[in-house]
């Protein structure tokens, strides 16, 4: 009898296990940002392929790393899940996801960036179909208190850091940084000084720490001095992101690096904002630069129903469905001209693409990101000078580099 | 069939849930542990790596910071507020409820509010202590080095110092009330009814619960890790988040999983030691 029971059970866990995808059906997880469009997009394909039965799952960006990695790595996984570019690599290299080589034909149509985010091993794991830079979102009306021409924003470094000095007043600091919150945050604002230099955090090899070279060592000065000089918030060492836009909503942070996506939900919170976008600064005689983000599909290599998940990824990778699934910009060059991108406030934005680049395909990278971090922290809370705190950083990275 | 073995028969499905729960994860954790991501057997290399990686020696360091720093507190707090509400008053019913509040709220939510609450700009702490004059400028209580430990282990104290309270009240209440009444005859007064009766009648408690919270220390990882995720600068990573980073952040399984078979042992060895030292004495003391 009891035994029988067990059967039952175990018969029942293995079902579970094995998802309840059956032939024909595909289980696609996309966050919350994009439900509204997706369901529309499932509808157009599920005309198009009536044999296939698309289940959308929502899932929440908080804490969505490790719920996909231990899907992942659970052997149940969906048979599409939209993820960040940047984590594609490490799934690619511990086996988890299939190759896409077969279902993205067409790269050339693809910002270059996007697609060295999704190759390992010189095969692609990943299709991706949302991209974004930061440029900096400003307060117009900050700009006139200080005596500044909110129209003719800073260009260069020391032209940003002069206005940062003229618009802290106050309660109001000129320009906010991050220092806190989840890391990422951080790597995504001041990795691109680094870059505008001349500098990186590692060798294009990926043999040799870089950040404690001159030209990186300067850019993080100058990133870190925003904080030392009081034109960042006092609170830098907890702020992420989101801590600035609400700062900037508050009205005590007059300029922050960000992506588009906080427009609306500043002219909603506070519509009293005249919000201008400007190009991330450079040095005077360099060009900008950007960390290109954004989202791809991947299919687990654990997928019950691959076959089908090609034919709705290969669906969801045509430039139209890309235009209309993406937050902010779509990954195809064809898909951009959709009228859609074409709002005046996006022009800057827009402009920033062309500069954005991919970080490191290394199966370290975020354990090197965390080093870098750290060396961040440290220059923060004034345990270290920036040298200093710089050769620990390039330290710890070599040894990740020099692992096997 | 004896009667041993067909005991066995009986005890199987549990030892297979068991085996399956527990064995199988603990065996398969070592096996990481000496293998790299495609599986190929490493030898210890994932242990020097780990061990030659800064964080990690400050990482335990800050675990026996962490971990001894809460526990003194919670046992002290914990059984002087059982001992207070063991003494009888109006609305001793509703002070009991009050007390237990902060164990009963969910981890994650106590730690998201404190983080609210302690947040340089906006936090309610910085806002009454400014505006009531006790410090001139808001204090970055999570970004200053030498204060950001001392707070969370303030809210991990005040987390669970209800945990000890109750457990201790439940055990004074089991004193009988001769012993008072033999003291009372003799002249005692409150505190040689606390130090003589009270805390020797309840010292087998207060070491199980003692060792409750060693463990529970050690895997603490919701506080911290929502509050500053081991930040700023490490000064808060304690081994278990470095652990989770190591795993879930890093992808790096590997590596985790020899973190974690170093990590069990020297728990293992810390409650054998506790457990030696303490649980086996006599129960009295004089």
């Amino acid at each position: 009898m009891k035994l029988k029971k067990l059967a039952v059970i175990a018969t029942a866990m293995t079902m579970l296990a094995s998802g309840v995808a059956f032939a024909g059906d595909v289980t696609w997880w996309t966050p919350n940002f994009n439900e509204a469009r997706a369901r529309e997009i499932v509808a157009k394909f599920e005309n198009a392929n009536p044999n296939v039965k698309v289940k959308l799952e929502i899932t929440t960006s908080d804490g969505l790393p490790q719920r996909v990695l231990t899907a992942l790595q659970s052997g149940a996984a969906p048979e599409v899940i939209d993820v960040q570019h940047a984590w594609i690599n490490g799934y690619a290299q511990n086996d988890l996801v299939l190759s896409v080589d077969d279902v993205l034909k067409d790269r050339d149509d693809y910002i270059p960036a996007a697609l060295d985010y999704a190759t390992w091993n010189s095969k692609l794991w990943g299709i991706p179909y949302r991209i974004e830079t930061h440029a900096i979102i400003y307060n117009k009306g900050a700009f006139k208190d200080a005596g500044l021409d909110p129209n003719k924003p800073p260009q260069t470094w020391d032209e940003l850091v002069a206005t940062a000095k003229a618009l802290s007043k106050g309660k109001m600091s000129g320009f906010g940084i991050t220092g806190g919150g989840e890391m990422g945050n951080t790597i995504f604002r001041s990795l691109p000084f680094i870059w505008m230099n001349g500098g990186d955090m590692i060798s294009a090899d990926g043999k040799k720490a870089l950040v404690n070279q001159p030209a990186a060592v300067a850019a993080v000065k100058f990133y870190t001095d925003f904080f030392k000089n009081k034109q960042a918030p006092a609170s830098t060492l907890e702020n992420d992101g989101t801590a600035l836009r609400r700062l900037f909503i508050a009205e005590t942070v007059a300029a922050y690096q960000s992506g588009q996506f906080d427009i609306a939900s500043i002219k909603k919170e506070n519509p009293k904002i005249d919000i201008g976008v400007m190009q991330i600064p450079h040095p005077a005689d360099k060009k900008t630069a950007a960390l290109l983000g954004g989202w791809s599909f991947v299919i687990p290599k654990s997928a019950k129903n691959p076959t089908d998940a090609k034919k709705l990824v290969g669906f969801l990778a045509e430039a139209e469905n890309q235009g209309a699934l993406t937050d902010t910009f779509p990954a195809r060059k064809s898909a951009m001209s959709l009228p859609r991108f074409s709002d005046p406030i996006l022009t800057v934005f827009k402009e920033m693409l062309p500069y954005g680049r991919a970080v490191p395909n290394n199966k370290n990278w975020i354990q090197i990101t965390q080093a870098y971090f750290d060396g961040i922290q440290r220059i923060l809370l004034g345990d270290e000078d920036v040298q200093k705190s710089m050769d620990g950083a390039a330290k710890d990275i070599q040894a990740l580099l020099d692992q096997k | 069939m004896d009667r041993n073995s067909t005991g066995l028969v009986f005890v199987l499905p549990a030892l297979i849930v068991l085996a399956m729960l527990v064995a199988y994860p603990v065996a398969y954790t070592g096996l990481l542990s000496v293998t790299d991501r495609q599986g190929a057997f490493v030898g210890l290399d994932n242990f020097s790596a780990v061990l030659g990686a800064r964080a990690t020696p400050q990482a335990f360091w800050n675990t026996l910071w962490f971990v001894g720093g809460s526990i003194v507190f919670q046992v002290v707090f914990g059984t002087a507020a059982a001992i207070l509400l063991n003494q009888n008053f109006i609305g001793r019913g509703i002070v009991r409820s009050i007390t237990l509040l902060p164990w009963v709220v969910p981890g994650i939510v106590a730690a998201t509010t404190w983080a609210w609450m302690f947040h340089t700009e906006f936090g309610i702490i910085n806002y009454m202590m400014t505006g009531a004059g006790v410090i001139p400028e808001p204090i970055g209580w999570l970004t200053n080095g030498s204060t950001v430990m001392p707070v969370l282990i303030a809210i991990n104290v005040w987390k669970l110092f209800p945990f000890v309270a109750i457990m201790v009240l439940a055990g004074l209440q089991s004193i009988p009330n001769d012993l008072y009444e033999a003291a009372r005859v003799d002249g005692a007064n409150f505190w040689q009814e606390v130090f003589h009766i009270m805390l020797p009648q309840v010292r087998s408690v207060i070491v199980a619960v003692t060792l409750l919270l060693v463990i529970w220390g050690l895997n603490s990882i919701t506080i911290i890790y929502a509050i500053t995720r081991g930040g700023p600068a490490n000064r808060t990573l304690i081994t278990p988040i470095q652990i989770f980073r190591l795993a879930f952040e890093s992808t790096n399984f590997n590596q985790a999983a020899a973190l974690s078979v170093m990590f069990f042992a020297v728990a293992l060895v810390i409650v054998i030691i506790y457990i030696k030292a303490l649980a086996s004495t006599p129960g009295e003391v004089k």
